[in-house]
Parts: C-alpha cells; sequence; structure tokens
C-alpha cells in the first residue's frame, strides 16, 4: 500500500480532541479521576439530575486559551456554547455542550516536519480553523459477562470532562503528514502543560477525514472520517488503508459515498460504520444555562505572556545558547519531561554538552530496558548533574557511574552515598595503583618491548590492564601519568 | 398551502425519539398547521440586524475555581436508575445504526 | 372546610405571642390539605412526618430564643418542580416515577435555612407547559372559588392551596405567566422576580432562558418576606444575578405620591380582553390614581408578538432540557424493549404527556436544519425589539399595570381540545418573560363573580416597586382578604 494516491492527490484534515488538565470537570465541581470504578467521580451535574446546571471552570478556559495562543490562533473575545442535540446512553443531558457559531478562537497553524527540495529538513505549515471547547461524554462499557449479551453498561466518570477540539484545514497531504502532524499537536500541548496528551489513556483522540481527487484539481473529492483513532500506528495504517480503499472505488469508476469508518488493525482494513444522512441534525442553539463567555483582552494578553516555551523554541535555545547540535537538541525536547530534566541538570552541571551526552545515552537507555517515562522516575536532575560531576572530579570513574544509572533512574537515590556504599570511588593511592601498573607491565614484557620500538598506542591496551585490574575503579588520569613515568624510564 | 407534512412529524418525532400512534401523527399535523400558521406572524416583522437575545439579563461570565467537590456516593448516583449493575447503569444494546457525535 | 390559615405576618405575631405553636400551625396545614385533596387536589405529596418534626425543632428554637428569621416555623408548599434532599420530584409526570432527589434546590435551601416548614408539593401541569392544571398525571387541581373551573396554571396546585387557606404561601415557577395568571384566577398574590434573581438551580428545567421561581402569598407583604428568603446570588447558576437581593420589606411604604404607572395602549383595549375584567382593572387603576400615582400611556408595539415569539423559544429550548428524560439514569422506563432505540421512543412516549409531547415535537420542529433561523433565530430577534419597547417603556415610567390574564377562570376542559386559544391566555404574562423583568399579579376586584387580577410590571432588578404598589392597594382595598366560600 501506498501512503500517497498515486494517481490521485490526496487530501486530509484532522479533529483532534484533547482533555484539558484540570482537576475538576468543565462544567461540573465533579472531581476527574482516571481509571476509577464506574460512576466513583460524578456529581448530580454530571448524572443531568433534573435541575442541575452547568457552571464554567476557569482554569479549563485558562487552558484553552493557552493552547489556541500556542497554535497561533486567533482567541475571541466573546464565545457561545452552545448545545449539540442526540441521543446517546453516554451523554446524559441528551446534548453536548460544546461551542459552534462562535468558538474560541479561529485560524492558526502548526508547522510540521518536512523534506523540502533536495532532501533538506524543512517545514510544513498546516493551518487550522478552529479551536473549541467541549465536554466529553462517558463511556459506554459492552461486557456481556457483567451486563449480558443484549445490554451495555454506562459509565458517567469521563462525561464532562474538559476538552478543545482543534479542526484543521484540509492541508495534510499523507498518512505520514498526519501522524506528524498529531505529533506536533501533542508536544504543544504538553509543553504547555495543557494536556497530557496521552493516547493510550484517550487524553489525545482523533478522527481523520481522508478524501481524494485528481491531481491538479481544486475541488474536493467526498470524504470519509476515521473515527476515534487511539494510536500513532492504527492513524498511519489506518489512513493508507482508506486511501487504497477510495483509490480502488475510484479506479474502478465508482463513487466514494460520505461516511464515518472504523479501522480494525486486526485485518488492516476500514469498514463502514454508517453511512453520514440527513438524519444527522444536531440543533445546535446557544445554551440558555451558560451566557457569552466574555475575555477582556488584557486577560487573553496576560495568558499569552505566560504561554511556556514550546519544542522548537527550546530546542533553537540549546544549540544557539549551549552549542548543540541539532539532532541532540531535537531529542533532548522530545518531550517536556526530557527537555526540563536536560535543562536543570545542565544548569546545575554546568556543561550542557557532557550532560547531554549522558542523558541521550545512559539515561535514555535505561528508560527504555525499564520500560518506563522520565516522568514516573525518581530520579531528579541535581543526582544527575552531581554523579557527572563526580566523574569530572575524578571521584569516582566513568564506568562505575554508567553502572548506576539504572539504579537512580529505577528508583532514585543520592550518588555520592551509593558510591561509597558499592565501593565504586575511583583508586587514586599512588601506591595501589603503582603496584597494579608494576603487575601489569611484568606480566606484557611484549608489549612493553613494542612500546619502545615506537609503537606509542600499547599505552591504551596496558591502561585497560590496569583498569581491569583495579575493577574499574582506578582514577584513569593517575594510571596514565604512572604508566608514562615508568614507560619512560 | 400545507406547511409541514406527515413525513415531516415523523421526521421530527425520531429526531425527538418519540413514536406516534396514527391517530397522534395525524392530530400533530393539524395542530403544527395550525400554530406554525399563527407564528408566521413573526415573519412580518423586519429584524434585519437585529440581535438576537438568548438570555434576557446580561451578566459578566460567571465562572468557578476548578476545585473538585467530593464526588457522589456511587450507590446514590444509581439509586434512582431502573436498572444498574454494580455501580453503572444498564441499558439496552444499540441493535440499529445509532447517531453518535 | 375549616377555619383557613392567615397569613405569615399574623402567625408570626401569634407564634411570638405564643398563642400557637409552630407544631398547631403545621398540623392544620396538613389536616387541611388532606381534607382538601377530593375536591380540590391541590398537593400531589405531604411530607407529614418530616413537616411536623421540622415544626417541632422551630418549636425548640423559639424556646432558645435562637429565631432563625421572620419565616422560622412557618409552612409553606413548594410546587412539584423543585427538589428536595430525600423527597421526590415528579414535575406531574409519568417520566419522573419515582425519582428521589440526592439534592436540594439554592430556593428550597433557602426556606431551610429561615426555618419555613415545607409541608408537601403541589400539582401543577406537566413539567410546567400548561395554563390550567389539567395536563397533570395525578388528575387536574380545581379552583377553589369554583370547583368546576381551572385554578390556571401552571402552578395552579400553589395558588388554589394558598387560595384556600390551606397554606400561607408557596413557591411556583413562571417561565410565561405560570405564578401570575393562576394567582389571577384564585385571588392571591403571584411575584415573579427578575430573571436571575431567585437561583434556577434544583429547578426542573423548562425553558431555561425563561424560568423563574417565585411566590404566592396572600398579601404583598408576605410575598415580600417568601422572595426574601429564596432570592440572592447563587454560584451554581449562571444566570444569577451577582448582586444580593434588596430587603424588599423596607420598600413597603404605602406610599404612591409622585409615582408614575404607565399603560400599554395595546393592552387597554377592548379587543381580546372580557368587559368584565377590563372594567375592574380600569377602577384599580383609578384606584392607585386616587391614592397618588400619576397614570400615563405607554406602548409596546411588539407585545402582540410576544405569544409567537414566547412558544417559538420556550419550546426549542424545552425539547433540548427534556431530553435527558431517557429512562436510563432515572425515572420511568418501559418494559422490554429490544434495542437501545426502542426503550427511548418507548419510553418517553409512554412517559411524556401529549402537551409535553406537542412541545417537543415543536420545539425539536424550530431547531432543526432548515428552519432554525426561520423560527429560533427569528424569534430571538423579535425578543430584542420586544426587550426594547419595555427599556424605552421604563424611560418614562416606574411600573406598568396590565390586566393579568384577559378572562376569569376558564371552565375544566373549556381549552385542553384547542391548544393554541390556551396559548393565548397568557397573552398579557409572556412578554415580562421575554423582558426577564419582574411582575407581580395582585386581587384587584371581582367579574362574574370570580376574582381579577392586576398586572404591575417593574424594570430589571426592581421587584420593590411592583410589591410597593401592591401593598399600597391593598392598604386602600380589601378584594385580598376575600375568601372563597366554604373557607372562613
Ligand atoms: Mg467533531
Ligand atoms: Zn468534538
Amino acid at each position: 500500500m501506498s501512503a500517497s494516491g498515486g494517481e490521485f492527490e490526496v487530501v486530509i484534515g484532522l479533529e483532534v480532541h484533547a482533555h484539558l488538565r484540570t482537576k475538576s470537570k468543565l462544567f461540573s465541581p465533579a472531581p476527574i479521576l482516571y481509571g476509577a470504578e464506574p460512576n466513583h467521580s460524578v456529581h448530580p451535574v454530571c448524572l443531568a439530575l433534573p435541575g442541575v446546571l452547568p457552571v464554567l471552570n476557569e482554569h479549563a478556559v485558562e487552558l484553552a486559551i493557552r493552547a489556541a495562543l500556542a497554535m497561533n490562533c486567533e482567541v475571541h473575545q466573546r464565545s457561545i456554547f452552545a448545545r449539540k442535540n442526540y441521543f446517546y446512553p453516554d451523554l446524559p443531558k441528551g446534548y453536548q455542550i460544546s461551542q459552534y457559531e462562535e468558538p474560541l478562537a479561529t485560524g492558526g497553524w502548526v508547522d510540521i516536519p518536512t523534506q523540502g527540495a533536495g532532501g533538506a529538513a524543512s517545514k510544513k505549515r498546516v493551518r487550522l480553523t478552529r479551536i473549541h471547547m467541549e465536554e466529553d461524554a462517558g463511556k459506554s462499557i459492552h461486557d456481556d459477562a457483567i451486563a449480558g449479551a443484549d445490554a451495555t453498561l454506562v459509565d458517567l466518570n469521563r462525561a464532562g470532562v474538559p476538552l478543545i477540539e482543534i479542526v484543521s484545514e484540509p492541508d495534510i497531504r499523507s498518512a505520514e503528514e498526519a501522524t506528524d502532524y498529531l505529533r506536533a499537536i501533542r508536544s504543544i500541548l504538553r509543553f504547555t502543560d495543557v494536556s497530557d496528551a496521552d493516547m493510550e489513556k484517550g487524553h489525545l483522540r482523533c478522527d481523520v477525514n481522508v478524501s481524494l481527487r485528481p491531481h491538479g484539481s481544486d475541488e474536493y473529492g467526498t470524504r470519509t472520517e476515521l473515527k476515534n483513532l487511539n494510536s500513532f500506528r492504527f492513524i498511519e495504517d489506518a489512513v493508507r488503508a482508506e486511501i487504497e480503499r477510495q483509490s480502488e472505488t475510484l479506479r474502478a469508476g465508482g463513487a466514494v459515498r460520505q461516511c464515518t469508518l472504523a479501522y480494525d488493525p486486526q485485518s488492516g482494513r476500514t469498514s463502514v460504520l454508517r453511512i453520514k444522512e440527513d438524519a444527522d441534525d444536531y440543533r445546535y442553539f446557544p445554551d440558555p444555562d451558560l451566557i457569552p463567555m466574555l475575555l477582556a483582552p488584557e486577560q487573553i494578553e496576560r495568558v499569552r505572556s505566560e504561554v511556556p516555551e514550546l519544542a522548537e523554541q527550546r530546542a533553537e535555545r540549546f544549540q544557539h545558547e549551549w552549542g548543540l547540535s541539532e539532532q541532540d537538541a531535537i531529542q533532548l525536547t522530545a518531550s517536556p519531561a526530557i527537555a526540563n530534566f536536560f535543562q536543570a541538570a545542565a544548569d546545575r552541571h554546568g556543561a550542557p554538552q557532557t550532560v547531554a551526552n549522558w542523558i541521550l545515552r545512559d539515561v535514555m537507555q535505561a528508560l527504555k530496558e525499564l520500560e518506563m517515562a522520565l516522568d514516573d522516575s525518581p530520579f531528579s536532575p541535581e543526582a544527575l548533574a552531581q554523579l557527572i560531576s563526580m566523574v569530572d572530579e575524578g571521584k569516582t570513574t566513568v564506568k562505575s557511574a554508567r553502572g548506576l544509572i539504572a539504579e537512580l533512574v529505577e528508583s532514585g537515590g543520592d550518588p555520592e552515598s551509593l558510591i561509597a556504599e558499592r565501593g565504586l570511588a575511583a583508586v587514586s593511592d599512588a601506591g595501589v595503583l603503582e603496584r597494579a601498573v608494576a603487575e601489569v607491565l611484568a606480566e606484557n614484557p611484549e608489549n612493553v618491548e613494542l612500546f619502545h620500538s615506537g609503537e606509542k598506542k600499547v599505552v591504551n591496551f596496558l591502561m585497560g590492564q590496569v583498569m581491569r585490574k583495579t575493577q574499574g575503579k582506578a582514577d584513569p588520569a593517575a594510571v596514565r601519568e604512572i604508566l608514562a613515568r615508568e614507560l619512560g624510564k | 398551502m400545507a406547511r409541514i407534512s406527515r413525513a415531516e412529524v415523523e421526521r421530527v418525532a425520531s429526531l425527538a425519539r418519540l413514536s406516534l400512534s396514527d391517530e397522534e401523527g395525524d392530530r400533530l399535523v393539524r395542530e403544527f398547521e395550525s400554530f406554525l400558521g399563527y407564528i408566521d406572524t413573526l415573519q412580518e416583522i423586519d429584524t434585519a440586524g437585529v440581535v438576537p437575545t438568548a438570555h434576557p439579563i446580561s451578566l459578566p461570565t460567571p465562572t468557578r475555581p476548578d476545585e473538585p467537590e467530593v464526588a457522589m456516593d456511587p450507590d446514590s448516583a444509581v439509586a434512582n436508575a431502573p436498572e444498574a449493575v454494580a455501580s453503572a447503569f444498564l441499558v439496552p444494546k444499540v441493535i440499529d445504526t445509532e447517531a453518535e457525535g | 372546610m375549616a377555619e383557613g390559615i392567615g397569613t405569615l405576618r399574623e402567625l408570626r405575631a401569634a407564634l411570638d405571642s405564643r398563642k400557637t405553636s409552630s407544631v398547631e400551625i403545621v398540623g392544620g396545614c396538613l389536616r387541611r390539605a388532606e381534607a382538601s385533596q377530593q375536591s380540590l387536589r391541590a398537593f400531589v405529596g405531604l411530607r407529614a412526618e418530616a413537616a411536623l418534626r421540622e415544626a417541632e425543632a422551630s418549636d425548640a428554637r423559639r424556646e432558645r430564643g435562637e429565631v432563625r428569621s421572620p419565616l422560622d416555623g412557618l409552612p409553606i408548599a413548594i410546587k412539584d418542580n423543585m427538589v428536595q434532599t430525600g423527597e421526590p420530584t415528579h414535575c406531574a409526570s409519568r417520566i419522573l416515577e419515582g425519582f428521589v432527589s440526592p439534592y436540594t434546590a439554592t430556593a428550597v435551601a433557602g426556606l431551610e435555612r429561615a426555618g419555613v416548614v415545607v409541608i408537601g408539593r403541589t400539582n401543577m401541569d406537566e413539567f410546567a407547559m400548561g395554563s390550567s392544571t389539567e395536563h397533570s398525571v395525578e388528575g387536574p387541581t380545581r379552583n377553589p372559588w369554583d370547583l368546576d373551573r381551572t385554578p390556571g396554571g401552571s402552578s395552579g396546585g400553589s395558588a388554589a392551596a394558598v387560595a384556600a387557606r390551606i397554606v400561607p404561601a408557596a413557591l411556583g415557577s413562571d417561565t410565561g405567566g405560570s405564578i401570575r395568571q393562576p394567582a389571577s384566577f384564585c385571588g392571591v398574590v403571584g411575584m415573579k422576580p427578575t430573571y436571575g434573581r431567585v437561583s434556577r438551580w434544583g429547578l426542573v428545567a423548562f425553558a431555561s432562558s425563561l424560568d423563574q421561581i417565585g411566590a404566592f402569598a396572600l398579601t404583598a407583604a408576605d410575598c415580600a418576606w417568601v422572595l426574601e428568603a429564596i432570592a440572592g446570588h447563587d454560584a451554581r447558576d449562571s444566570t444569577s444575578i451577582p448582586e444580593p437581593a434588596p430587603a424588599y420589606s423596607a420598600a413597603l411604604s404605602g406610599d404612591l405620591s409622585g409615582l408614575r404607572l404607565g399603560l400599554p395602549k395595546e393592552y387597554f383595549v377592548s379587543e381580546g380582553v372580557d368587559a368584565g375584567v377590563l372594567a375592574v382593572v380600569r377602577e384599580a387603576v383609578a384606584g392607585l390614581e386616587r391614592a397618588g400615582a400619576k397614570t400615563l400611556e405607554v406602548s409596546l408595539p411588539y407585545a402582540r408578538y410576544a405569544i409567537a415569539t414566547y412558544y417559538s423559544i420556550a419550546n426549542a429550548e424545552a425539547s433540548s432540557n427534556l431530553a435527558r428524560f431517557d429512562g436510563v439514569r432515572y425515572g420511568h422506563r418501559t418494559a422490554g424493549a429490544k434495542g437501545l432505540t426502542e426503550m427511548y421512543c418507548r419510553t418517553r412516549s409512554e412517559g411524556f404527556g401529549a402537551e409535553v409531547k406537542r412541545r417537543i415535537l415543536l420545539g425539536t420542529y424550530f431547531l432543526s436544519a432548515g428552519y432554525y433561523d426561520a423560527y429560533y433565530r427569528k424569534a430571538q430577534q423579535v425578543r430584542t425589539l420586544l426587550r426594547g419597547d419595555f427599556e424605552q417603556a421604563f424611560a418614562g415610567c416606574d411600573a406598568i399595570v396590565t390586566p393579568t390574564s384577559p378572562e376569569v377562570a376558564f371552565r375544566l376542559g373549556e381549552k385542553t381540545s384547542d391548544p393554541l386559544t390556551m396559548y393565548l391566555s397568557d397573552i398579557y404574562t409572556v412578554s415580562a418573560n421575554l423582558a426577564g423583568i419582574p411582575a407581580l399579579s395582585t386581587p384587584c376586584g371581582f367579574a362574574h363573580g370570580l376574582p381579577v387580577g392586576l398586572q404591575i410590571l417593574g424594570p430589571a432588578l426592581d421587584e420593590a416597586t411592583p410589591l410597593r404598589i401592591a401593598d399600597a392597594f391593598q392598604r386602600i382595598t380589601d378584594h385580598h382578604t376575600a375568601c372563597p366560600g366554604g373557607v372562613s
């Protein structure tokens, strides 16, 4: 399957839903608890009991504005909450409070990496149509063992969790661009602290609209909508499969029907969930329980002045201020957790490149092996800085330090006391080292011979032998000095 | 001229999740007809450029701080439910294609 | 019928002078409520045990000198669309059968805080949709002045209960006249405050931008007391007015000198209003003039579109507000439905009465694709024009007076077969809801042997002026003291 449409041009637009990181719901004071038992984090408002009313969460508004500004949108001083009316058991009021005619923000863009002419790294700008605020629905659980074969369980814990919906223009042209775009969105949401944006946990969900048209055409083809894709791989695979399906239909002279599709990762195929009909009549109207949301210009400007640095700006700063390579800088800004960890450790230690090397090599590897996220690790940037400093000062060796990283990542701790406890302090005692050197020279007469005949490189081999004899604890600088002295005799 | 057809009344009923008996349907067509005729007097009014009023009085936007209240006791949450299993509501499964937003 | 209850002020004096106790007063209310059910059906539920317990607690507070408010220990009835923890609320509908609320409406909590004893819930038109209290799953409430007539609606149970002197006061809700029209039909005082003055938290929504809780009482002064207990800002209602409610009782000076009363020329015409009613209202206006008020003509040119505007907006909002009654989380659910859609359709069709279904369908239609602009949006624009009418009128006067209803209480069944005729009986009341302004009805005489109400409207936020006018009127007239036959 090809990622592009062959003889057709692929036109993709995304609707991304992201949970806002708040403690309570958008219009209900119920706490937000992930993974709670059904209906353990609800309030009469979440259940749409008769007589309840919505009141807007001010922090959700702040986060939504922040996201919109970080994505270069125009945030409107007046926006309207509207009711989207439809019946579903996970929608307790029979309507979702969303924004329709006057959304929070419009315009804006997100840049994604792309390959320019001749393979040079470049950027592509994906325009945004709008960002609006809305509430999430609850969950329908299909569990025959508990509910029986002809019933469904309804859990309203998620009902009312604040969301922003980010709607892109149809500027995306391939499955790869779609996932690049989503990664860019995720990075912005995380760097701005707006959302955890974890797809696995459902914080970030995405609907993809796909249509094809002949190259050069400026009319859009009939689009289909892929619903609720919950991993980057599924999105890419699903979009490819849908491009292929539509191409086949069009090549065979058929017409694409407007419909909603589901993707089955097992078969790698998309299947029609339902045909879009005129019956989709959501009867949007301004929610009479909520008055227009009016934002003062100063409020918007205050939020603008507080938008944290995004990944791209951080990476640039790491290159310009600290002289890191572009590749290192990009890797160190893969998530706010890594970027913050690096920045704190580098600030403390003082040699950013050295710290970068330790993180990119040892810390990353340990995280990978432990299948941990840096967020969940007790390892502090101060501890890493301290460990590296001990190496610098010859108090321990690179080898010993590296051996400790996995443990520090997994369970934290103080590097100085760990090194002391484990007997990993570097050996710089002249007597001990001189004895080791003497033994090594005695055991390797042929290498000593080679050295004297001009093969100066054998020093490295002899160094290694001394390190081995001291279980890697020898202070390398001291060993090199003694070796040079002894060989020079 | 008829303002509304029987089919249109049926479409509206299906949107509102109401099922109508034959007599109800016939009666509602007549009632719609007379009511819509009455409401049509509004069309006499020139409202070009008039801002719609969604709320009768203007107020500053009220918000609440992001402070969670204690969640409801789950037993009480489902106490009024016609059917519940453990602490979840129980509903018949969807057996037809249902609109979902 | 037994001896009727006095006013809140009379009861307060009797408690303070230890002539009676709260237990005795509440016990009397409960007895009269029970005894009248057969003939009036004003109530859908009594909380006899809880009410007596609360009355005892109030008596104990009075003994200790810890009286919470002028209303402490006094009884009240609430309409069946306001929730109270542990109590049923059914909105006179089958769809809410079995529902017991786990929380309390802010207005009801205000009464509880004041020490008021809620004796029970009153009958109403299902979901407050109606003008006669005939659309109730419990059966109709009757007018204490003539049992063959309706008490008006939708708060007919509350109006009848006060008129029959079962309770001295009651809460109602008013979306298009549902307090004022029954107050007029039953010869009691009923007031709808400014939109947003009383929190809607815990009031089962009919039309959110129009609904407002208010009070029934035997006098304007009593009405002011009840409003003081329930009005004020509530952070749980986003449409609640942020300022605290004024002390209404303090405004009841009895003085009308210099007051400018606007008479809408569109309403003081013989067309569309009963001649007897109009004559009584004109005489009441003359009485106010004699007491020092100046009258002037004002114009509400868009008033004749009020009914069409009102029913477009109210039904649209209702269609959405009533979507939550789906048989999933509470209330009625049909038995043995196959599949979800069938469960929804059958539950809702069985659970809602004909009038509610009619309004849901009309409202759904107004909001549906292709009709929104012609109906809903158009009505909201006309609403703007209508508000403008009132703003202009109030620039030249302090209050506006009109008949409350174009007629006296009509007969049971007289209008149920023609919904549009029923809707037209709200002609004088709906404008206040559309404009969000305060309005009350006070008894001003009799026509055809039945009570007639005078409607007094004030500018937004100013409940005090209509209350002051009604109070002054009651000082110079005795219409409000008239009792229906069989009550002394
Ligand atoms: Mg969407
Ligand atoms: Zn959405």
